[in-house]
């Protein structure tokens, strides 16, 4: 009897698995090659090949005003910006940056996503305003934030003048010590609306159970959040923290349109440094080989948080 | 290390490669189907994006006149180097070109300008011309080309400030600059009378070469050897002032690092300060009621001299440069030259291209002669004093910088001034990183 139940069972499992097997045939493999052809051609022609070739400039010491010497030099353009001091400097600078930004993106997107996870009049209206700074472009952005923090006529300056906080306008971009803390800001409040909502759907998908559970073991509100909202929110937390570092070691737009890496070097980022090498100074040796160590950063970075995070998960 | 082998692979096709890769990858692609699809014996004329209407309505007279067929295209004045370097390196059909003098030692040298002292039709101009209009022209006693327009760095003031602060003349000296500002703000006019613009871009070499010039400075001497962080020359005197204006004396903002000089406009414009230093065609502006608050106010006054210095100021320079593309060939060098002529030079007898760029808007011309004429003093009589304009002019001279690593150690040298205002260095080590900086760079070059 068992034998022949288990006997029926396989039989089932066996047609089951044969349902979703589709029939492979070499004109299949054919037509699909046929068909994703067109696509890989395209991704081939501007994917791939302009990673290799930068990769491939990157071994040239190629500077577009000097045609007409173009010396291979191996990895030397990789050696000279790692003895360049100017290099490190702004490395310092980038990681000052990123850790700034994203800890106050990941803490201000978990408190809005928190107030926004919860039901109140007005709910649907704030959440589509959260999507403003986002919908916002990173240019039109940084001229909005330049007119705010302009030391002549800002907004800032204005609002805190008329609530008496300051007795006369202050400097701000021009200040060394506040203007990467003021980029930042800038670049928060465009990154916040995106974390938010990556925080807010992971926090839809904590079963509510969990949470009656931990009401029936007399948690309150302090520890439901401790012990059952955190830990839940650890994959919405990783995947802001990888798209957002990434983000701010790459981030450019704002560099160019408030301070173009001034003032006295105070917001030159390895990001801005690129920027020069390449379209200031034409040398697309050394600024694909800067290009390709951001990348390569990024990309250890972003592996080192899946390795830590994402082990715990 | 071996030099690419054009046997492997074209040099020529690398660099049009890699220029392609560059152009592609800061989407600014110009490469425009118009110059790639020119051909035959048409002339092809590029020129960055200012007064597009007037130089097609001149092209229009000059195709009538001469029946030579010309295919003009722009592109904006931020991108405009990078755009020609790529369409050097590209090899784009390329005949005839407005050039800056800060570009000239780089694109000779890269083999894309030619000299045009060969042809006496256009350097018989040269006699018309302001003294620093042809030298910034020149390099390695050669000329590179014939006036598009020309401008020097300017000093402006409110004279209702400084009638209200009971001050009869403006200032002669920077010390007198000093001394009046501080009258300035003892009455309440304004809380930092001088608006210098020193943000980091392309203007701010030339607010440095002007306080540097009239503190009768340099940067580097005529060997072409750095001298700006010599205590005896003026370059250190002159950002020695900029640093006490901001710090000791507060006459100048200490938000000076991040004003550029449209903001510097802006500012002065709408009636913040007494003093400013921006360049001279901005007087227009200035003086326009629809345009500035305080339209009718503004008045130019000599460069403030420093101790042992002089009146004198930078001025800039742009001008129609001609490619070897053009010079390769007799006929089409011949009507390269004309069209050289009719824009530069005279038009019928006529400067009449200088002289319609500054009515129409305001753009300062080389020519002396044009100081003379009818229509331009008129123009002048509304919004400036056109004898004050042409001794100032008198006065400049041509940025000593200019070389072919000018680019690279202008970005450094900014970072050195910007940190000396800001406190971060003091102005020796400033300028004797400036210094470093320029023998370095000169000595790989």
């Amino acid at each position: 009897m068992a034998s022949n139940a288990s006997r029926a069972a396989g039989v089932t499992a066996g047609a089951a698995r044969g349902a979703f097997r589709y029939p492979v045939s070499a004109y299949d493999q054919r037509s699909a090659l046929l068909f994703l052809a067109p696509m890989m051609l395209v991704l081939l022609v501007v994917a791939v090949f302009p990673v290799v070739y930068s990769f491939w400039i990157s071994l040239f010491d190629l500077r577009l005003t000097r045609p007409h010497r173009v010396p291979f030099v191996w990895f030397d353009n990789y050696a000279h910006v790692f003895q360049d001091p100017q290099f490190w400097a702004s490395v310092g600078r980038t990681a000052s940056f990123t850790v700034m930004s994203v800890v106050a993106i990941m803490l201000i997107a978990l408190l809005m996503a928190l107030l926004l996870n919860e039901e109140f009049r007005g709910r649907r209206f704030l959440s589509a305003m959260l999507l403003v700074p986002w919908a916002i472009p990173y240019v039109a952005n940084g001229l909005m934030w330049k007119w705010i923090y302009d030391s002549g006529y800002g907004a800032l300056n204005g609002l805190l003048y008329q609530l008496d906080f300051i007795d006369k306008y202050m400097v701000w971009l021009g200040d060394t010590r506040k203007t990467l803390p003021l980029i930042a800001n800038a670049f928060v409040w465009k990154e916040v609306p995106l974390a938010t909502i990556l925080l807010l759907v992971t926090m839809k998908s904590i079963p509510a159970d969990l949470y009656s559970a931990a009401k029936v073991d007399g948690a309150d509100v302090w520890r439901r959040f401790l012990h059952v909202t955190l830990p839940a929110l650890r994959p919405g937390f990783m995947l802001v923290m990888i798209y957002e570092t990434m983000m701010a070691v790459r981030h450019f737009d704002l560099f160019f349109i408030l301070t173009e890496g001034g003032p006295a070097d105070a917001s030159h980022v390895v990001a801005w440094e690129v920027y020069v090498e390449s379209f200031r100074r034409l040398s697309f040796g050394t600024g694909s080989a800067l290009a390709y160590i951001i990348a390569l950063v990024t990309f250890l970075l972003a592996f080192s948080i899946i390795r830590t995070m994402g082990r715990k998960l | 290390m071996s030099e690419i082998s054009s046997r492997r692979i074209g040099r020529r096709d690398f660099l049009k490669m890699s220029a392609a890769a560059g152009l592609a990858g800061a989407g600014m692609a110009p490469f425009g189907s118009g110059a790639l699809a020119a051909a035959g014996d048409n002339l092809d004329f590029f020129t960055w994006s200012a007064g597009v209407d007037q130089v097609k309505s001149h092209l229009s007279a000059f195709e009538s006149k001469y029946g030579i067929k010309v295919n003009y295209n722009n592109a904006p004045w931020a991108q405009y180097r990078e755009t020609m370097v790529t369409k050097f390196v590209g090899r784009a059909p390329l005949d005839v070109l407005w050039v800056s003098d800060t570009w000239l030692p780089e694109w000779v040298e890269a083999g894309w300008l030619v000299p045009v002292d060969g042809y006496p039709e256009l350097m018989k101009y040269n006699a018309d011309a302001s003294d620093f209009c042809t030298k910034s022209m020149l390099y390695k006693g050669h000329q590179y080309g014939l006036t598009y327009y020309t401008d020097y760095m300017a000093f402006f003031y409110d004279e209702d400030k400084l009638k209200k602060a009971g001050i009869a003349a403006p200032p002669a000296t920077w010390d007198e600059v000093v001394e009046q500002s501080l009258k300035i703000k003892k009455a309440g006019l304004s809380d930092y009378p001088l608006m210098l613009s020193m943000a980091r871009e392309t203007w701010l070499i030339e607010f440095m070469s002007a306080l540097v010039f009239s503190h009768g400075g340099r940067f580097v001497d005529d060997a072409g050897n750095a001298v700006m962080a010599d205590r005896k020359q003026g370059a250190h005197a002159a950002l020695q002032w900029v640093v006490d204006a901001v710090n000791k004396h507060k006459i100048v903002s200490p938000a000076c690092v991040e004003i550029g000089e449209l903001n510097g406009l802006k500012a002065f414009s709408s009636g913040n300060h007494a003093f400013a230093l921006i360049g001279r065609y901005r007087i227009r502006t200035l003086n326009d009621p629809a345009q500035s608050q305080i339209a009718g106010r503004v008045k130019q006054a000599l460069m403030p001299a420093g101790p042992g210095g002089s009146h004198a100021t930078v001025g800039w320079m742009r001008f129609y440069g001609m490619t070897p593309r053009a010079a390769a060939d007799k006929a089409r060098a011949a009507n390269a030259v004309k069209l050289i002529e009719w824009f530069g030079g005279k038009a019928d007898g006529k400067y009449q291209f200088q002289k319609l760029m500054f009515l129409d808007v305001g753009s300062g011309f080389g020519v002396k002669p044009l100081f003379q004429d009818a229509d331009v003093r008129a123009a002048y009589q509304k919004y400036a004093d056109i004898a004050m304009v042409e001794k100032q002019q008198s006065l400049a001279q041509k940025k000593d910088v200019v070389s072919r690593w000018f680019g690279e150690w202008d970005e450094q040298n900014g970072t050195a001034w910007q940190s000396a205002i800001v406190g971060k260095a003091t102005v020796d080590e400033a300028l004797k990183k400036s210094a470093q900086s320029w023998t370095d760079l000169k000595k790989q070059s």
